[in-house]
């Protein structure tokens, strides 16, 4: 892991000095203990700050769309001749770059508006598991040695074991190395626990309908509606977002729990072949709604009935902006038999 | 649908299933025409709303009319290869199945959303279709989720 820092900052110096780039997103070490948080990077000398561990859980994919889009739109008021393109650097994981893709299926920029440094991805810590783990207790110091984290808090010294606070969506991850790359930082990562990826969808299948709602219902109360998962999605890019449109008002802002059941079934609906399941909304859902439940039958179904997943290949329209003649249509009602 | 004439989630005497229909104006529609023009007689349970193709229909049309207490709703358009505008039924088959995958996820009923194709010369099957979601929504019985129950609160409060 060290390796591949010091690779990823070379690289982003050279990056920078050559003026290949405008600004690299990255991650550089958080104020409190073993965190990390999103970096812009715009001079050589500020490099050095990159890091590249266990604590980079942010999809960077989002503030690739952000600079850019924001960009793009000081541009307008030039003449066309004199617009200048800026190009962002990102240090990419396998997530962020499955994210890349559905920007660029979607259009929103071009493939040389970005210089994708790819990072191989072992997963990221869960702030929740790891507070848990912990009992609450607060992390005054930490250090991350091999395959365990060593923790200092006001009780004493803990160690406990990396893959025991791994994210969910980490575990099972399938992509965890980038799918498309400018520069690739070191060797590609070992491959996850990819196999058992949608055992906690096919158990909630086997649930009956009534028992299904009432889990809906229950994780559905918990929200707040404060839309952070809205925020931090990368796939979530919309100007003006469904959820505050007047005209029509898709979701009603009383606080009747089908409104805010409508509003959850509508984001999530929109990730059909479009969540990379980076876990960006869970780790910032206040509230502890358990979305990955929903959102990965979204991806399990584009895969079953459209053999895609979500940003796996940038040379490929979207599931849902494509369409085969012989499209599975088993869900089709037939009153007579046949069609 | 803005009038709830019953409380939603209520099995009440004489309680009748509402059906949203939405079809598209070149083959469903004018099945339905058909039908009409034919006198082939199907229950009266259906609302129908015309667009202009099923490719045209955004899946929260759907959310939104179980959301103002819809007991069924029923989307139908060309049959696959026949559509007026080449390929927004294809579309729509895509949408609509994860969708419908979806809803039943969340714990709807699987007989609350229906999907099929009828063409501008089935008026017969237009009126198999309509009897057939009717009795499957009967079976059913009044719809309990995803409703937006405060206007009956407000009602109730008013009285």
């Amino acid at each position: 892991m060290e390796k591949v820092e010091k690779k990823l900052r070379e690289e982003a110096k050279k990056l920078l000095a050559e003026k290949k780039v405008d600004v690299i997103v990255g991650y550089e070490a958080g104020t409190l203990p073993l965190t990390a948080t999103p970096v812009f990077i715009t001079t050589p000398e500020e490099a050095d700050k990159l890091v590249w561990n266990s604590f980079c859980q942010h999809n960077l994919a989002k503030y690739v769309h952000d600079l850019i889009s924001a960009h793009k739109d000081s541009q307008k008021r030039l003449k066309p001749e004199d617009r200048k393109r800026k190009v962002v650097g990102v240090v990419t994981k396998g997530c962020t770059s499955r994210s890349l893709v559905i920007h660029l299926q979607e259009r929103q920029y071009e493939r040389m508006d970005t210089a994708i440094l790819g990072v191989p991805c072992t997963g990221y810590v869960d702030r929740k598991k790891l507070a848990a783990k912990l009992g609450g207790e607060e992390i005054l110091e930490g250090s991350l040695d091999g395959a365990n984290l060593k923790i200092k808090t006001a009780s004493g010294e803990k160690t406990i074991a990396l893959k025991e606070v791994l994210a969910d969506n980490c575990l099972t991850c399938r992509i965890n190395n980038p799918v498309i790359s400018d520069s690739m930082m070191g060797e590609p990562a070992p491959p996850m626990d990819f196999a058992s990826e949608y055992a906690g969808v096919d158990e909630f299948e086997k649930l009956s309908p009534e028992e299904r709602w009432a889990y809906f219902e229950k994780e559905m109360a918990k929200c707040i509606r404060c839309a952070a998962c809205r925020q931090a999605c990368p796939s979530c890019y919309c100007r003006t977002c469904f959820a505050e449109q007047s005209m029509p008002q898709w979701v009603g802002i009383s606080e009747d729990p089908s409104d805010t059941q409508a509003f959850q079934f509508m984001r999530m609906y929109h990730m059909v072949g479009r969540c990379v399941d980076c876990g960006s909304c869970v780790s910032v859902c206040p509230m502890g709604v358990d979305l990955r439940k929903f959102l990965k039958k979204l991806d399990k179904d584009c895969f079953v009935l459209f053999s895609q997943r979500a940003g796996e290949k940038i040379d490929f329209p979207a599931p849902l902006q494509d369409q085969r003649m012989d499209d599975k249509e088993e869900f089709i009602y037939s009153p007579g038999g046949g069609h | 649908m803005s009038q709830h004439d019953k409380p939603a989630g209520k099995k009440s005497e004489g309680w009748e299933p509402k059906i949203i229909a939405i079809v598209c104006n070149w083959c469903t529609y004018a099945g339905a025409d058909l039908a009409g023009i034919s006198r082939i007689q199907y229950p009266p349970n259906v609302r129908i709303i015309r667009v202009p193709c099923t490719g045209r229909i955004n899946p929260f049309y759907v959310v939104k009319a179980l959301q103002a207490g819809a007991d069924g709703v029923l989307i139908s358009g060309c049959h696959p290869g026949e559509c007026h505008y080449i390929t927004g039924n294809l579309s729509a088959r895509r949408k609509f199945a994860t969708l419908k995958s979806f809803l039943n996820y969340i714990g709807l009923e699987d007989g609350r959303t229906t999907f099929t194709w009828v063409s501008a010369s089935e008026g017969e099957r237009f009126a198999q279709v309509i009897k057939g979601v009717t009795e499957r929504v009967r079976a059913l019985g009044p719809a309990t989720k995803l409703i937006k129950k405060l206007r009956d609160v407000s009602v109730a409060a008013a009285k």
